[in-house]
């Protein structure tokens, strides 16, 4: 049987992850010695209260590749068993390098690791129609490559409230030329080819939220659609409403900004991932 | 001030003049000069808006008198051509605002019909005016009747239609200056708006006083017949005519010392052009401007806190490099004899090898030009420091009442070093300015994007994407400019009636998107009017405080509006704009 494992970025509710019956590997979030495991040890909630109340500036780290590796022991246990893996793009996160460190311990024909180039709405889009193609019969050499092809096929778009966050987390990219502005804007980003690139800068949060619906209207045919937050359910709603007019026949899966994504995009984000048809 | 002489009859008591030489035309455009400055203040007092403005006067007289200071080195001093064509080079370096703009070319285009005539009989010269109206035309994308280009047009009509039945230039010359002055009569009819404040058109006038000026030099150096009464309205601004244009090297007039003054930096020698970067941090880039400014001239201090770029003609380069190492570390500098330079660029061009002119420039180590890049143009610190924030490589300093020249973007924009650089002059008096800049920058592409105020620049601004290809850049800040909306707060400079308006001087004005929509007494009364005549309320306003207002008032006026209109956004930024007291962007 195929495994399919991705990591916590893909900010896949652990319900839902049983439900699909996707394994999910936590990256870590630390605020200064306190350190938990994502969306194990720390939900959303809990996790933007903390940002607003502490003083200190969450970090996070990847997982270890121990933490794969024994994943990995579990899932291979039958001779038949196959993984594929759909990670966070490798230019943001070392999630990819610790899975594939860990996969040296085993068959390569055992483990296929992609590296998405995306991340939170666009990563689970990408596991989710990974998993159609299982279930389709594919082998998990085609899955992977399915899904390898299917990444140039996403698009993000997310509204911050600042650039704080990025910035000081350094993931910043190519949005770097959007820092330092003394007028208060909204900056669009997208990911892109794995990493941040700027978009817009939306000086109101609703022209801001208008240029994303614009974006997704590029976007059609669509296969699969994710809004995703950081701010407030009124937002996400507002942008549903909207989307709502803009796409049809596609059931939007809407959802919140994890922590270890969070303490990037810090609390106020808003954000849609597009999955071109195929 | 006129003189007191009866009007000669000239052409009747003179031989006629058949001819004149590079030295007549330069005494001409000398004489111009002079007789333009004594007309300067009359020519800025016919601004058609009661509002703090490029004054036309004012950069007539720049652009005129860059022209004039490149004429007196022409590199063959007795031919007309030769001399015509450093002027024309030296008003399109100079030019500043909408009429030097078009004033450099109609110069441009009386140098061009004079192309390879070391003297001008009174043929050429009808021919030369025709080609300066020709020429003036084509820089404007929709010329409009009533204004200079009215009156380049009809003297250039008038010298045609004369030297078809004389070989005097005087007479010719006479006929063009009474043609031009009639013509700056008609425009009031011809514009609403010069009609609605009944006044002359202000480029044309300076115009009408230019000819005047030359007509009078080359004609007699010693009759200077007063204008007749009859062109004259009352209420319309009184030719100032100079001292006796024969005396204008003579030190008897302020008039007369004030116009040789202006040109006698050039005959000390052309001093150091002396360029230099200072490294912050902390730098005060206005301190640091005033502080070299004053050491040299065309002074372009343009940079942020961490990073200033100087270029300064200087007669003394060690003090000024004494004075900017006391302000942070210097690097790149670069100093050069504009003598030595200018000696050789002519010595080079003799021996037809003016391709080498540029190299001293080449060798000045360089970080790779990148793609693409922005230049701007501000008043004020403030809104320097918020373009700078945007991503705007440079800012060149200037606006309303100090347009800058034509070089002073030809400047900025090399400053930029890009391959492509965009162009966001965000006034509309500089606009004509900026588009000038392309075809002098050597190869890079200059694309303007006609931004008119200020917070249509800042719009352009943000709309900028360096990943994007120059055509993306200017949709998107085309698309970008058209959403928001400026509203410029000033006081009348006049009594006048405008849209309906009774204004007085001193009144709260407010002007949105050049158009005075609103007076009164007061700051907020004025803003709070603009806001409720809008269809819909603005989702986000940004006020910027100009020079003059301190922070607890900028504070007090943005309390209020926030108070009354909690549906919108309310943003204050300290922008350091003179003459404007608010500037705001509605979106």
């Amino acid at each position: 049987m195929i495994h399919l494992v991705t990591d916590s970025t893909s900010d896949i509710p652990p319900s839902d992850a049983q439900a699909l019956g996707v394994h999910i590997v936590p990256l870590i979030v630390r605020f200064g010695d306190e350190q938990y495991r994502d969306g194990i040890d720390i939900d959303p909630d809990q996790f933007y209260a903390k940002l607003e109340h502490s003083g200190v500036h969450p970090t996070t780290s990847q997982p270890s590749p121990d933490a794969f590796a024994t994943l990995y022991q579990t899932l291979l246990a039958n001779p038949d068993d196959l993984v594929v893996g759909l990670h966070i793009s490798s230019k943001l996160s070392g999630t990819l390098q610790s899975a594939t460190l860990a996969a040296k311990d085993f068959d390569p024909a055992r483990i296929h690791l992609v590296d998405t180039e995306s991340v939170s709405g666009g990563l689970q889009l990408l596991v989710r129609a990974a998993l159609d193609d299982i279930k389709a019969g594919d082998s998990a050499a085609v899955v992977a490559d399915k899904a390898t092809r299917r990444r140039s096929k996403v698009t993000i778009l997310v509204l911050l409230d600042s650039l704080t966050y990025l910035h000081r987390g350094g993931r910043i990219g190519r949005a770097q030329a959007f820092v330092g502005s003394l007028l208060n804007v909204k900056p669009l980003i997208a990911i892109r080819d794995g990493e941040v690139h700027p978009v817009a800068r939306p000086r109101s949060w609703s022209k801001g939220v208008e240029m994303i619906v614009e974006g997704v209207r590029g976007c059609a045919p669509l296969r699969g659609l994710a809004e995703f937050h950081a701010a407030t359910t009124e937002s996400l709603l507002d942008l549903e409403a909207r989307l709502s007019t803009v796409v049809l026949n596609v059931n939007a899966i809407l959802g919140r900004i994890g922590p270890v994504v969070g303490a990037y995009s810090g609390p106020g984000g808003l954000g849609v991932a597009c999955l071109g048809a195929d | 001030m006129s003189a007191t002489k009866p009007a000669p009859e000239l052409s009747v008591l003179r031989e006629p003049l058949r001819e004149i030489s590079g030295e007549q035309v330069l005494a001409g455009l000398t004489a111009a000069l002079s007789w333009l400055e004594a007309n300067q203040q009359e020519i800025n007092d016919l601004n058609v808006f009661p509002v703090p403005d490029g004054d036309t006067g004012s950069n007539m007289y720049l652009t005129l008198r860059s022209a004039v200071e490149e004429a007196r080195h022409a590199p063959t001093p007795d031919g007309a051509d030769s001399v015509l064509a450093a002027a024309a080079h030296g008003s399109l370096m100079g030019a500043r605002g909408n009429s030097g703009v078009i004033l450099s070319q109609i110069l441009r285009g009386f140098a061009q019909g004079s192309a390879q005539r070391a003297h001008l009989d009174a043929g050429g010269v009808a021919l030369a005016l025709t080609e300066a109206s020709a020429v003036a035309y084509r820089a404007v994308m929709k010329p409009t009747e009533g204004t200079i280009l009215t009156v380049v047009r009809d003297a250039a009509s008038a010298a045609a239609a004369s030297a078809a039945s004389t070989d005097d230039i005087r007479v010719v010359l006479d006929r063009v200056v009474t043609e031009a002055h009639a013509a700056v009569e008609r425009t009031t009819d011809q514009l609403q708006v010069l009609r609605d404040a009944n006044v002359v058109d202000a480029g044309g006038f300076g115009l009408a006083v230019i000819l005047e000026g030359f007509a009078r030099a080359v004609g007699d150096a010693h009759a200077a017949a007063p204008v007749p009464a009859l062109l004259r309205r009352s209420g319309e601004p009184a030719l100032r005519l100079p001292p006796n244009p024969g005396d204008l090297e003579a030190t008897g007039s302020p008039v007369a010392r004030r116009g040789a003054a202006a040109i006698a930096p050039r005959e000390q020698g052309w001093g150091y052009c002396t360029e230099f970067l200072i490294n912050g941090p902390g730098l005060d880039v206005e301190a640091i401007r005033s502080e070299l400014s004053a050491l040299g001239e065309s002074a372009l201090v343009v940079g942020d806190p961490e990073l200033v770029r100087v270029h300064i003609h200087t007669g003394d380069p060690a003090e000024l490099i004494a004075a900017a190492s006391s302000r942070g570390r210097m690097s790149k500098l670069k100093v050069e004899d504009m003598s030595a330079q200018h000696h050789d660029v002519l010595a080079r061009a003799e021996a037809n090898e003016a391709e080498t002119i540029g190299t001293a420039v080449q060798e000045r180590p360089q970080a790779p030009p990148k793609a693409i890049g922005v230049a701007s143009v501000a008043p004020g610190e403030g809104f320097r420091e918020i373009m700078g924030s945007l991503g705007a490589d440079i800012v060149v300093s200037g606006g309303q009442t100090m347009n800058p020249s034509i070089e002073d973007l030809l400047n900025g924009v090399r400053a930029v070093n890009a391959e492509r650089v965009i162009l966001l002059p965000n006034n509309g008096n500089v606009i004509l300015t900026a588009e000038q800049v392309d075809p002098l920058a050597d190869g890079c592409e200059v694309r303007v994007v006609p931004t008119r105020n200020l917070p249509q620049g800042i719009s352009a601004l943000l709309a900028f994407d360096a990943t994007a290809s120059i055509e993306e850049n200017v949709e998107r800040m085309l698309a970008a400019i058209a959403t928001v909306r400026a509203v410029e707060v000033t006081h009348a400079v006049r009594d006048t009636s405008v849209n309906g308006h009774d204004i007085k001087l001193g009144d709260v004005i407010a002007v949105v998107d050049d158009v005075i929509t609103q007076v009164g007494s007061d700051y907020l009364g004025v803003i709070e009017a603009v806001l409720q005549s809008q269809d819909a309320q603005p989702e986000l306003v940004t006020v910027y405080s100009g020079h003059e207002i301190d922070e607890q008032e900028a504070a007090a006026l943005v309390g209020s509006l926030r108070t009354a209109h909690p549906e919108t956004e309310f943003e204050l930024q300290a922008g350091g704009q003179e003459h404007y007291p608010y500037v705001l962007s509605l979106e």
